[in-house]
């Protein structure tokens, strides 16, 4: 053996670079937020918005601060982190790169049954189409397709098949949301088509909660799953030689995937591509295959990116609004791309 | 040093009326073996035949179809998923090249079972991380790039992730696939090693009997769903037995030897070989890839040529050592000479034991028949009817000549 020199890890083992860069990335995510409050057709100055925080009045820039603008910057952050975290586990537990919550048919899934409920009068004896039943919509949505894809995937080992299953219940459901779009009358198509392009505007304070209790709870358990998550990226096999409850965790990852990814869907739209992307933008900026790394990772990434093609989704062509999930295809597509060709992340 | 009586030793795995195999279909029936702590066990077999099937039962990853599995004192089957991982480990067939690892973390996700809630490493995770790495002689390895690898090295770095977890018994499905000569032999002496300096069972599906015989404390033959033959490969593994279990034709096992020999299936015509003390072995060799038949004679028969003659199936005439040649001997070997198409002399010693042997070289060329010799330092001329080849290509350049 001829003894080579010791060349010093790349990666330490401690936590140091993954810290410096959480600060950085927790940084930029709060000036973007700042920018998205301060920005658009009333623009509140720095010095506005901190007396503003502290004490609301009853001025216009007040209400729009806290009524229109604040509601929208924490629904894109949050949106974009839970999306990331949502693609995040299913590229972990499916072992491919190319998998998102849109992949696999979940958001197909809420979509067909939002446009159950905004295009047909299933609902006309609630009267009122609150967000919530909008919400619950799309989450039973989002659930009935994942438990469909779960059920077969238990059956089916091999993932490219289980991936061609999910894309086909997608067509399916948007096969059934084209009907129920033709049957459906002018008016109700135009909200739901808007619905469809994905919008972070509109969020009532109702709803930032939703996201943020029930979405932090899921986050909190995503977390702490990410020990067996680890475990996974060796395969189910692998998994289970190392102590892994293989049947609890595959539940668990995609029940909260599918509720992740539901939720957002409910509340947004289908908001394409950062689920896909993000995941894959954490690896290379983190450089690891930790998922305690890049779960936060993945979700501070999501969060400013969902905020950054916000900010271009309304001030790009103001006043006019471009649809979000445009941005973000602009966005995500070329990056994954690239990072595919460099072969960098291959899972 | 372990003790390496067999009956002395407690079972690490031990299987009663086992039955492997898929729902419909066992692959595998009446399994009842022992595995005995620290000893290499490996499971021999022609593909197909169920060794992973067998495998996968043993490490939990398939359930029995009947019978039962005994790890120590427990019962297999009631050991809760993260307690076995403490005791077992594998090595599998998946090829899995999980992104932006180094080695060092990779062999550290083997610390799972041993790690608190988040997976932190501790110092001691962290040594035992290391060793496992030297054990497999890959502390260089350990800042790589796992996915950038080569096969040989992701192989040690795979056996290192499975010691990281610590275990007693050690499971492997054909760990030597794949490899070069060179990591063949490493890997099976690393773990060679496991079982002697750790006491670790090791229990591997391999594919090279002749690797196989010479490292194994314990082989079980597994054919036609049923374990054939269990015990140790000295006991086991003769020509017959191995070639009934991959139903040989062309090849033998040699049970002296410890190796494969691969036959000529005789088309070219016949050789007769004159050599001695291990000086034909590699000219039988050289004629059965050639596909001529082989006679060879006289020999003793405690001489390495008898026994590589036996493994190519030539004809040996030979003998037991300690009185000279019988009429018998002589007559017979005249009579192969005889009925072979041309005569290769090797360049065996001339005196001793083998001085006779002179007589059927000067007969052979008396006949006529085509004689080739490697004994040019000898002073032998063509005149004498023998043609004087200094190595093999010169041999069978002389033999397409002389013998179309």
């Amino acid at each position: 053996m001829n003894q080579s020199p010791q060349v010093p890890t790349s990666i330490p083992y401690g936590l140091q670079r993954p810290l410096s860069l959480f600060a950085i990335l927790f940084l930029v995510v709060l000036t973007m937020m700042v920018v998205n409050i301060c920005t658009g057709s009333v623009t509140v100055s720095l010095s506005q918005l901190f007396h503003l925080i502290i004490r609301p009045d009853n001025t216009t820039e007040s209400f729009i601060l806290w009524k229109i603008r604040l509601p929208r910057a924490l629904a894109g952050l949050l949106c974009g982190g839970y999306l990331a975290v949502s693609g995040l586990l299913l590229q972990v537990y499916f072992r491919n790169p190319v998998v998102g919550p849109f992949i696999l048919g979940i958001s197909s899934g809420a979509t067909l049954m939002v446009s159950l409920v905004m295009l047909t009068s299933l609902t006309m004896q609630l009267h009122i189409i609150t967000p919530f039943t909008v919400t619950l919509a799309a989450m039973a949505g989002a659930c009935i397709v994942m438990t469909i894809v779960v059920a077969i995937a238990s059956r089916v080992k091999n993932g490219i098949t289980l991936l061609i299953i999910g894309l086909m219940m997608g067509y399916l459901c948007h096969a059934v949301t084209s009907v129920l779009t033709a049957l459906a009358e002018k008016e109700q198509v135009k909200g739901f088509v808007l619905w469809q392009l994905g919008s972070f505007s509109g969020f009532k304070w109702d709803e930032i909660s939703l996201l943020l209790l029930v979405g932090g709870l899921l986050l909190m358990i995503v977390f702490l799953l990410a020990k067996p998550l680890n475990g996974f990226l060796l395969g189910e096999e692998y998994a289970k030689s190392m102590g892994i409850n293989i049947r609890l965790f595959r539940m668990l990852i995609l029940f909260l995937a599918c509720s992740l990814a539901g939720m957002i869907t409910a509340m947004a739209g289908p908001v394409a591509f950062i689920g896909l992307a993000i995941p894959h933008m954490a690896r290379m900026i983190f450089s690891t295959s930790d998922n305690r790394i890049l779960i936060p990772g993945a979700f501070l990434l999501g969060a400013l990116v969902a905020s950054g093609c916000d900010f271009i989704a309304r001030s790009l062509l103001s006043p006019v609004e471009l649809p979000l999930s445009a941005i973000t295809a602009f966005f995500g597509a070329p990056v994954v791309i690239s990072l595919l060709m460099k072969k960098r992340v291959q899972l | 040093m372990k003790d390496s009586n067999p009956n002395t030793q407690t079972a690490a795995l031990t299987c009663h009326n086992l039955v492997v195999g898929y729902t419909d279909k066992p692959v595998i029936s009446n399994v009842n073996i022992s595995f005995k702590t620290g000893q290499f066990i490996s499971l021999l077999g022609p593909n197909g035949a169920g060794k992973t099937t067998l495998l996968h039962t043993l490490s939990r990853h398939q359930a029995p179809l009947a019978g039962s599995i005994q790890l120590g004192r427990q019962s297999l089957e009631q050991l809760r998923q993260a307690d076995l991982a403490k005791v077992m480990a594998v090595v599998l067939t998946d090829k899995i090249t999980p992104p932006l690892f180094t080695a060092f973390q990779f062999v550290a996700l083997g610390r799972y079972p041993h790690t608190g809630f988040l997976g932190r490493l501790t110092d001691i995770d962290k040594d035992v991380v290391q060793s496992a790495l030297t054990a497999v002689h890959a502390d260089d390895l350990g800042h790589r790039d796992f996915a950038e690898l080569s096969d040989g090295e992701r192989q040690k770095v795979l056996v290192a992730r499975a010691l990281a977890q610590e275990p007693k018994i050690l499971l492997l499905d054909e760990p030597t696939a794949h490899l070069d000569l060179k990591h063949r032999l490493e890997v099976m002496a690393i773990l060679r090693n496991l079982c002697r300096d750790k006491g670790i069972t090791v229990i591997a599906s391999l594919h090279d009997v002749d690797i196989a015989a010479k490292v194994s404390d314990r082989v079980a033959l597994v054919k036609n769903g049923a374990i054939t033959a269990w015990g140790s490969p000295e006991q086991i593994l003769t020509s017959e037995t191995v070639a009934d279990l991959y139903d040989f034709r062309t090849a033998c096992f040699s049970h002296h030897l410890g190796s494969i020999e691969i036959r000529s299936e005789r088309y070219r015509g016949r050789a007769f070989v004159v050599a001695g003390m291990g000086k034909g072995a590699s000219i039988y060799r050289m004629l059965a890839k050639r596909g001529y038949g082989i006679s060879t004679g006289m020999l003793l028969s405690n001489d390495l040529d008898c026994y590589v003659a036996a493994g190519l199936g030539a004809k040996c005439v030979s003998q037991p050592p300690g009185s000279a040649f019988t009429e018998e001997s002589r007559t017979l070997a005249l009579r192969e000479m005889e009925a072979s198409d041309m005569v290769i002399e090797a360049n065996y010693q001339t005196t001793g034991p083998y001085q006779e042997n002179q007589d059927l070289i000067r007969r052979a060329a008396k006949m006529g028949k085509p004689v080739f010799s490697f004994r040019t330092a000898s002073g032998r001329n063509e005149t004498d009817g023998i043609i004087a080849v200094a190595d093999s290509n010169k041999l069978f350049n002389a033999m397409e000549v002389h013998c179309p």
